[in-house]
């Protein structure tokens, strides 16, 4: 009963770890705040920690409660990043407050995943099954699509582009799990898929530009094919068993641009090498791989859904990411989860885990 | 199936994906990604040595090195580059134009130095260098270049430099030779190239992305090229050259007790410089010249030696005892030989061989020639040294040719007549040798019958080779042959109707041979082939003028070099 819990704690732990590990080893030749960058880290992790053992200890039937707020404060801090947002790297996704910065965006994630589960279950214990089945186009799509859309909006337009794709990939796939017909999917997905080239005018430049890279770094190997050339680079030459922990010259040398970002992974890859890589993806496949085991023998309709979004919601950002530090997706700003440098990523997957655990946890007690 | 399995396996598919890309980046192309990390990050800052010097055999330089500047821009320290271009085109008295070019044309990267500017006056790099001050851009960049103190002197025994071809960099990639090397092309420069050679040293840095240093990896000291030691006397050289006044040809001196090349003059010939500057004009005429000035003719191309072959007849005809010292041939200005009158350029009487040498007397050698037979004196030649290649030290050398009945066979599919053998005696036809063979083919009769093996280095790197390349070649031919030829040699000068007599007035006694060579169109080829001083002969030389007229020009060329070389006193 308790073994999924510690599944989850131990691996998220490793994983956090060497993501402590990796971020001291792409900045400690740095000057200044970022020469101390690693211990603001390990500051969030254990706060993060706290936030798992406070939420798995949370039942998590009072987010069903407390869902409407949720979702109303988490579209509440969006509208003030997009009203006061500071500019940062090109892109306006904090909020700074006393001594760290608040990236709601994060949030958002986990609120927009608790609001769908909550949609599309029912509150009484005793009927279990799964409304949308009944549900008509407008109830099963239309409606919670203007929900997702509206966070979705602003997340877009901070600009955000991978945490706007990841929402709207979490909703198709919540829609798929809930059993809302086929029929609706495909007419949705087609709408989707027809206006793109419209949305092409509204991407910023830089946007186009990642785009275009990712279909051919070589476009423009020093602009903005540097950064996946580089990537690619540093976890190639990491080879079978790396260069070692504070070796390689990729991230050392600062070739490498985020290397304690959104680019952490080919920091660990070209250290760690082939096997390390294997060895933390595996661990990433495993965690998300309890999430599903958990939604799967979970009763609760609202659970369940809830477990699906969160594992899926980590395994897309893991899967983005790392694609993308490989070259495989196109560059599109996403932090890898529990690695990257990031107290509000940081704490919102911890928040997520402990959810997770949590549904595990209560499940008995039915 | 249910959603959640479809669900399940996309994950699962998603993570294959990542494995995949994940093998293929680190296990498949890890070599290539490994290289791409390092040239990220290391950079080779090269420091040049200084090729190796060209001494002749008293040390005195012939070729040496002299420090010459290049300027080069730095693109990462630049604010305003047409500034910059401006005040250099100022100092450097060059268009602006042409340094625009330059620096488009060689651009590499913002932080690799570009070459705008070659080869500039020390002058000019110390105006420079005053800018430098308030302009760190500008880097200046000193760098030994080949000083030829003499000009042409002895251009191709030296040969020049130039950036590696691709012929050569196939056959050279082994020994480290990389594309736009500066490799010797043509004489000692060539050949011996791999001692001359500096050993580019440096420092290998590593960089971070901005190319700023982070530390320094290695540190190889360039090494200087080995100096390498001529047999050449600059003095008898310079003389040589003048003596052949702007005149096509060659000449060639060397010591018969040895087989050292003093002395290897050829014209038309070039000045090794213009290779520096690399102005394509001037090179394109150069290649271009239908005289071809870069060809060594001493030792890369034959000609027909006419009587200079005279020797060769004698040897044979006395060793294999067809004539003796007393045998006499009747000149009468021409002779029958078949259905054909073949003609003698005088009429000299009653002739012995040495009044046959020394007057040259055709009628004389086509008797002893058709006594002796063809195939004899094809083998008396190859003994002699001629009609193959001596492995003489400069690069293209050929081996000349020396016809034979098996081989008018083989290839002309004819027999041989009598008349091909009067033509052979005569040093005519088909027959070509060197100017450095004809000089070589003398050497037995000043030093009493050894063969030598001819060289023209001394010394590489301070490590004598003479003893190694000093190689006394018995002809076992009798005293008497070597005797009675040497005679007649001598005659050829002392006797008033020889055909050398110019030469008897000289303070120092020489012996020799003319020759006349006869050529399909224009004037004939002139020979003369000696040595001296005749009792203790120190010298061999050889003339030869390209359509100089008779081989009485030629002699009086050798004898304007022996009288120079006595008024030096280079005899002793």
């Amino acid at each position: 009963m308790r073994n999924s819990f510690f599944m989850i704690l131990i691996l998220a732990l490793l994983i956090a770890i060497s993501g402590v590990f990796s971020i001291y080893s792409s900045t400690y030749q740095k000057e200044g705040v970022w020469k101390d960058i690693y211990m603001r880290q390990i500051l969030w992790l254990a706060i993060g920690l706290i936030c798992f053992f406070v939420m798995s200890g949370f039942n998590y039937r009072k987010l069903w409660d407390a869902n409407y707020f949720i979702y109303g404060l988490a579209l509440f801090f969006l509208f003030l990043v997009f009203v006061l947002g500071i500019v940062r790297l090109g892109a306006q996704r904090w909020l700074k407050f006393a001594w760290f910065n608040f990236q709601p965006s994060e949030f958002a994630k986990l609120a927009v995943i608790i609001f769908l589960a909550r949609y599309f279950s029912r509150k009484s214990v005793d009927d279990t099954s799964l409304l949308s089945g009944k549900f008509g186009i407008f109830q099963g799509l239309i409606l919670p699509f203007i929900f997702v859309a509206v966070p979705m909006f602003l997340i877009i337009e901070q600009p955000d582009l991978g945490s706007g794709i990841i929402l709207l990939l979490i909703f198709v796939y919540l829609l798929y799990l809930t059993n809302v017909r086929l029929k609706y999917i495909f007419t949705f997905l087609i709408f989707l898929v027809l206006p793109m080239p419209f949305f092409w005018h509204f991407l910023r430049d830089y946007q186009k530009q990642r785009l275009l890279v990712f279909l051919n770094p070589n476009v423009d190997p020093l602009g903005a094919g540097y950064t996946i050339i580089q990537s690619r680079i540093a976890i190639g030459s990491g080879g079978f068993l790396g260069r070692g922990w504070l070796g390689g010259s990729q991230s050392q040398l600062y070739f490498l641009p985020e290397s304690h970002t959104d680019f952490i992974f080919a920091t660990f890859s070209e250290q760690w090498g082939f096997l390390g890589s294997l060895v933390l993806i595996l661990m990433y496949y495993l965690i998300i791989r309890q999430g599903f085991i958990i939604a799967q023998r979970t009763q609760d309709t609202f659970g369940k859904l809830l477990a699906y979004g969160i594992s899926l919601l980590l395994s897309i950002q893991v899967f983005i990411n790392i694609a993308m530090n490989m070259g495989l997706a196109p560059v599109v700003g996403l932090p890898l989860p529990l690695m990257s440098y990031g107290g509000s990523s940081v704490l919102a997957t911890f928040i997520a885990l402990g959810i997770l655990v949590n549904i595990d946890r209560t499940r008995n007690v039915f | 199936m249910q959603r959640k399995d479809i669900l399940n396996l996309i994950i699962i598919f998603m993570f294959t994906v990542l494995l995949t890309e994940l093998s293929n980046l680190d296990l498949l192309q890890y070599r290539k990604f490994r290289r791409l990390s390092d040239s990220n990050c290391i950079r080779l800052i090269p420091q040049l040595g200084a090729r190796g010097n060209i001494l002749d055999r008293n040390g005195k330089i012939i070729v040496d090195n002299k420090i010459s500047y290049d300027v080069m821009i730095l693109p990462q320290e630049l604010d305003n580059i047409d500034l910059v271009l401006n005040k250099l085109s100022r100092i450097l008295g060059v268009e602006v134009k042409e340094l625009k070019v330059a620096f488009k044309k060689n651009f590499i990267s913002t932080s690799v130095p570009v070459t705008v500017a070659k080869n500039i006056e020390l002058k000019k790099a110390i105006a420079l260098g005053e800018y430098k001050v308030e302009e760190p851009s500008i880097i200046i960049m000193p760098k030994p270049l080949r000083h030829y103190p003499y000009g042409t002197l002895a251009c191709h025994v030296l040969g020049y430099l130039n950036e590696i071809d691709r012929w050569r960099l196939t056959r050279l990639e082994d020994y480290g030779y990389k594309t736009k090397d500066i490799v010797g092309f043509g004489g000692v420069e060539e050949k011996y190239d791999y001692y001359l050679r500096q050993e580019e040293g440096g420092v290998s840095i590593e960089v971070n992305h901005r190319g700023k240093l982070m530390r320094v990896l290695g540190f190889q000291a360039p090494q200087n090229g080995k100096d390498v030691q001529l047999t050449l006397d600059l003095n008898i050289q310079k003389i040589a050259e003048e003596a052949l006044l702007e005149r096509k040809g060659s000449i060639v001196i060397m010591d018969p007790n040895c087989g050292e090349i003093l002395a290897l003059a050829n014209y038309p010939n070039f000045n090794p410089r213009i290779f520096i500057n690399q102005q394509p004009n001037i090179l394109n005429r150069l290649f271009n010249n239908p005289e071809s000035p870069l060809v060594n003719r001493a030792i890369g191309s034959s000609y027909p030696p006419a009587s200079v072959f005279k020797i060769v007849d004698s040897c044979a005809g006395l060793e294999l005892k067809k004539i003796n010292n007393s045998s006499i041939f009747l000149c009468q200005g021409s002779t029958m030989i078949g259905a054909r009158r073949f003609s003698c350029w005088d009429t000299h009487g009653p002739q012995d061989i040495i009044g046959a040498i020394a007057h040259s007397c055709d009628v004389f050698f086509y008797k002893t020639g058709l006594l002796v037979g063809a195939q004899n004196i094809h083998d008396y030649a190859l003994k002699l040294g001629l009609g193959r290649s001596m492995g003489f030290e400069l690069p293209y050398e050929t081996s000349g040719f020396i016809p034979s009945p098996l081989w008018k066979k083989i290839n002309k599919f004819q027999g041989w007549f009598d008349g091909d053998t009067a033509n052979l005696s005569i040093g005519q036809g088909d027959c070509l040798i060197t100017p450095l063979q004809a000089a070589v083919m003398v050497v037995p009769f000043a030093n009493g019958g050894y063969l030598v093996n001819p060289y023209i280095v001394k010394s590489v790197g301070g490590l004598d080779l003479s003893i190694k390349k000093r190689k006394l070649v018995a002809l076992n031919f009798r005293k008497s042959t070597i005797n009675i030829v040497s005679k007649g040699l001598r005659k050829a000068i002392s006797d008033s109707k020889g055909t050398g007599n110019v030469l008897s007035t000289l303070s120092v006694a020489v012996a020799g041979k003319t020759g006349t060579a006869q050529v399909p169109h224009g004037t004939t080829h002139a020979w003369f082939v000696g040595f001296f001083p005749f009792d203790k002969p120190k010298f061999v030389i050889c003339v030869f003028l390209e359509n100089g007229g008779p081989g009485y020009a030629a002699a009086a060329t050798a004898g304007k070099i022996i009288e120079e070389m006595d008024k030096q006193g280079l005899f002793s």
